[in-house]
C-alpha cells in the first residue's frame, strides 16, 4: 500500500476528531451568532450542528457499543429505532445548517444595506 | 443496480441522495454569497470549506448511495478492493476536512477564534475587510 493511503486509513481517529472538531466550533459559533447578534439563522445553525455532531458521535461510538453488548441489553426493537435515527438526525442536521446560513447571510445583507 | 420504478421514488432512501445533492450545492452558494467581497481568513476557509463539503455531499456521498463506489462495511465481498479503499480514504479527507475548514472559518466569522485578518486589521493594509462589513471589492 502507498504510504500517504496507508497513513490516511490508520489515522481514521485523528481525520473523524478533526470532523468532530469542526461540527463542535460550528455550533459553538452558531449560539454565538444567534445570542449576540441576535441573528436567528444562528438558532437553526445550532441546532442543524448539533443533530449532526449526536448522529456522527453515535456513528464513531457504534463499534464501542456494539463490543461492550450494549445492543443486547437495550433489545432488537430499540436497538433498531436508535440505529434508524443517524440517517434522519444527518440530513435533518445539514438541511438546518444550510438553512441557518441562508438566513445568516440574509439577515448580514439587510443589515448592511 | 436495479431499480424498482414508483414506490421507490417516494421513499426517504431515494430522495436522500438528491436532497444531499441540492444542500450541497446550496451550501455553496450561500457561502460563496456570504463571502463574496471579504478577503479575510474567515471568508477563506468558509469557502475553502463548503468546497470540500459540496464536493462530498453533491458527488461522493450519492455515488455511493447508487452503489457506484463500494461501501467498504466490514465483511463486505468486494469487486475491487483497492478501489474501495481508495475511495474510502477520500471520503474521510473530504467530509471531515471540509466539516473542520468550515467550523474553523465560521468560528473565526463569529469571533471565537481570533482571525489573522482582524488582527492585521491596525496594520495599513486597506483591503483587509473583515466579513461582517464586507463591501465588494473591483476586480483588478
Amino acid at each position: 500500500m502507498k504510504p500517504l493511503l496507508e497513513a490516511i486509513l490508520s489515522n481514521g481517529l485523528l481525520l473523524d476528531a478533526a470532523g468532530v472538531l469542526g461540527l463542535g466550533l460550528i455550533g459553538l459559533s452558531a449560539i454565538r451568532l444567534s445570542r449576540r447578534e441576535r441573528s436567528w439563522g444562528g438558532t437553526m445553525m445550532a441546532i442543524g450542528a448539533i443533530s449532526l455532531l449526536a448522529a456522527r458521535l453515535f456513528i464513531l461510538s457504534k463499534p464501542l457499543l456494539a463490543s461492550g453488548g450494549v445492543f443486547q441489553a437495550l433489545g432488537s426493537r430499540t436497538t433498531y429505532t436508535l440505529m434508524s435515527l443517524p440517517p434522519i438526525l444527518l440530513t435533518l442536521g445539514l438541511a438546518g445548517i444550510v438553512w441557518g446560513l441562508w438566513a445568516h447571510e440574509k439577515w448580514l445583507r439587510e443589515g448592511r444595506d | 443496480m436495479l431499480v424498482p420504478p414508483l414506490p421507490v421514488l417516494a421513499s426517504i432512501g431515494a430522495v436522500r441522495p438528491v436532497f444531499l445533492i441540492v444542500m450541497g450545492i446550496c451550501l455553496m452558494i450561500f457561502v460563496w454569497r456570504l463571502a463574496m467581497g471579504a478577503n479575510d481568513w474567515a471568508a477563506r476557509l468558509m469557502v475553502a470549506g463548503s468546497l470540500l463539503l459540496g464536493l462530498g455531499y453533491a458527488v461522493i456521498l450519492p455515488l455511493y448511495e447508487a452503489g457506484i463506489i463500494e461501501s467498504l462495511n466490514a465483511g463486505a465481498v468486494l469487486e475491487n478492493p483497492a478501489t474501495a479503499l481508495a475511495w474510502q480514504a477520500v471520503k474521510l479527507v473530504v467530509m471531515n476536512g471540509g466539516w473542520f475548514v468550515f467550523g474553523v472559518g465560521i468560528a473565526m466569522h463569529a469571533g471565537i477564534l481570533p482571525s489573522p485578518a482582524t488582527r492585521m486589521a491596525t496594520s495599513p493594509r486597506p483591503e483587509a475587510v473583515p466579513l461582517p462589513q464586507a463591501t465588494p471589492v473591483p476586480h483588478p
